[in-house]
């Protein structure tokens, strides 16, 4: 499970987010929706262990993220898949690369299992045929595809993060996308986040859904209860 | 008052924050030394930095040479162009003029490169795989800048005695075997170890400068032109101080010869 309890978080001074209690229960998709600046993708920064909080505890799977040591912190985020909102792939290594880079890293396996895995990988997001290709050679929702891949490549991550996986795609590729995070989820019965402000992907990819507004949840439901609410802020961002 | 101490304060963060980079850099290299990596670095940093630091040898020789002739001849002291060529080439010219011709490349490169993988999240993207961007990114930079300079300073140096005698035999009609008896005079060892030590030192300066500004990079293209100009500045400041303090402390070590 990921919790967060009465957890803050900001840069600096600066408070973003502040009193967040929220739960992903294990196997289940939330997606964090709210305007922009709203501090979405700081809960991500916070999961990762990238920001401690200012208060209070982010625990994923009994782990209290902001009590790892440096060290420890390496190895937890490894049971970590994250995509990134642009992708974030290597634009020094090809696709393949990219997507085996985790193994390299930290597997001793040889390079022909790695690259079986890697094709697996590609196979799964279909885009195998890219294998040897840069990332400036893809489209954004190819881009998207390769990083949900290399995001996958551990044998078991317990966590899938995304930031904002569909912004900047055409409605075509973005249901691509979201279908491809349900199969993701499906398939290996991960906990997933998502962050995004697109509330048709967010019913398409979420089982649970958390509103985000004024740096505090103002809700947090499935799709019956926030349909129902009678919040204007959420009304508002029903209605758009 | 309160901006000072405000500006005080950032110098101390910023200094602490470079030495943390540059203790956890090494540490790396001792206990996890990427080779693939440090080799790529080492090529891109020294081989691919060759033309551009042998042209600007070449003519460093060229001009040192014929502006010694200059001013020696009429002294009727032609003889000892290949020494006075040769010692100010190997102790100062060539380590500062190979360091700062590479600043442009190098130290400006890395920091456009790290700074464009900040804006990109790729930096983000390696910390999250459970990779310390210190360990993939700064200590292959830092150990080829330190090993790569030296090569090439060493080679540019050799390269502009070859110039300096090119144009000491065209113009000063010094006889080659003169000119090399003088080259072999000043190679003693107090400038030996300024041609070797310095650019050790100014190859760590321009690349542990470059990974520290392009790592801390912020604010999209305008955060990347800021730092690449703060980090070539800053480096370009830093090899002149640098090369004073290296030379008076030899010059301590070894005295006045």
């Amino acid at each position: 499970m990921i919790q967060f309890e009465s957890v803050s978080l900001g840069y600096g001074d600066k408070v973003v987010v502040s009193d967040i209690n929220i739960a992903v229960p294990e196997g289940k998709t939330m997606v964090i929706l709210g305007d922009s600046g709203s501090g979405k993708s700081t809960l991500l920064k916070g999961v990762l262990g990238i920001l401690h909080p200012m208060s209070g505890r982010i625990t994923v799977d009994g782990d209290s993220v902001g009590d790892l040591d440096e060290k420890d912190i390496l190895l937890y985020r490894q049971r970590i898949g994250m995509v990134f909102q642009e992708g974030a792939l290597f634009d020094s290594l090809t696709v393949g690369e990219n997507v085996g880079f985790w193994l390299w890293e930290h597997t001793d396996w040889p390079d022909d299992r790695i690259e079986e895995r890697v094709r697996t990988l590609l196979r799964f997001v279909k885009l195998e045929d890219v294998i040897d290709k840069r990332p400036e050679a893809l489209s954004g929702g190819m881009k998207r595809r390769v990083a949900i891949a290399r995001a996958m490549a551990p044998q078991d991550p317990k966590v899938m993060l995304y930031d904002e996986p569909t912004t900047g795609l055409d409605p075509f590729t973005s249901r691509s996308i979201c279908d491809l995070i349900r199969q993701v989820q499906a398939e290996f019965r991960v906990m997933s986040l998502v962050v995004t402000h697109d509330l048709h992907d967010a019913f398409r990819v979420g089982d649970l859904f958390s509103f985000i507004h004024d740096s505090k949840v103002i809700l947090t439901g499935d799709r019956k209860t926030i349909e129902e609410s009678k919040d204007p802020f959420i009304r508002t961002f029903l209605s758009t | 008052m309160k901006l000072f101490l405000e500006k005080m304060a950032d110098i101390v963060e910023t200094v602490g924050d470079f030495a943390l980079m540059v203790f956890k850099g090494f540490r790396y290299m001792l206990t996890h030394f990427r080779t693939g990596d440090t080799l790529i670095q080492m090529d891109r940093i020294g081989v691919g930095s060759i033309p551009i630091v042998f042209l600007a040898s070449i003519f460093a020789g060229l001009d040192m040479a014929l502006q010694f002739e200059v001013v020696m001849a009429p002294y009727g002291a032609r003889a000892l162009l290949g020494k006075v060529v040769t010692t100010s080439i190997i102790r100062d010219m060539g380590p500062v003029l190979a360091s700062l011709v590479m600043l442009a490349r190098v130290t400006a490169g890395i920091s456009s490169e790290l700074g464009m993988m900040n804006a990109t999240q790729q930096i983000d993207a390696l910390r999250v795989m459970g990779v310390d961007p210190l360990d993939r990114l700064v200590a292959p930079r830092i150990f080829a800048g330190i090993v790569m300079m030296p090569i090439l300073s060493i080679s540019g140096d050799f390269l502009a005695l070859l110039a300096g005698m090119g144009i000491s035999t065209a113009i000063g009609h010094v006889p080659a075997p003169l000119f090399w008896s003088g080259v072999r005079d000043a190679l003693t060892a107090q400038n030996l170890t300024n041609a070797f030590l310095k650019p050790v030192f100014f190859g760590f300066i321009l690349t542990s400068i470059g990974c520290f500004y392009g790592i801390r990079s912020s604010g999209g293209a305008y955060g990347v032109g800021r730092s690449v100009t703060k980090a070539v500045v800053a480096a370009a400041i830093w090899i002149l101080v640098a090369n004073f303090l290296l030379s008076k402390l030899l010059i301590n070590i070894w005295g006045l010869s």
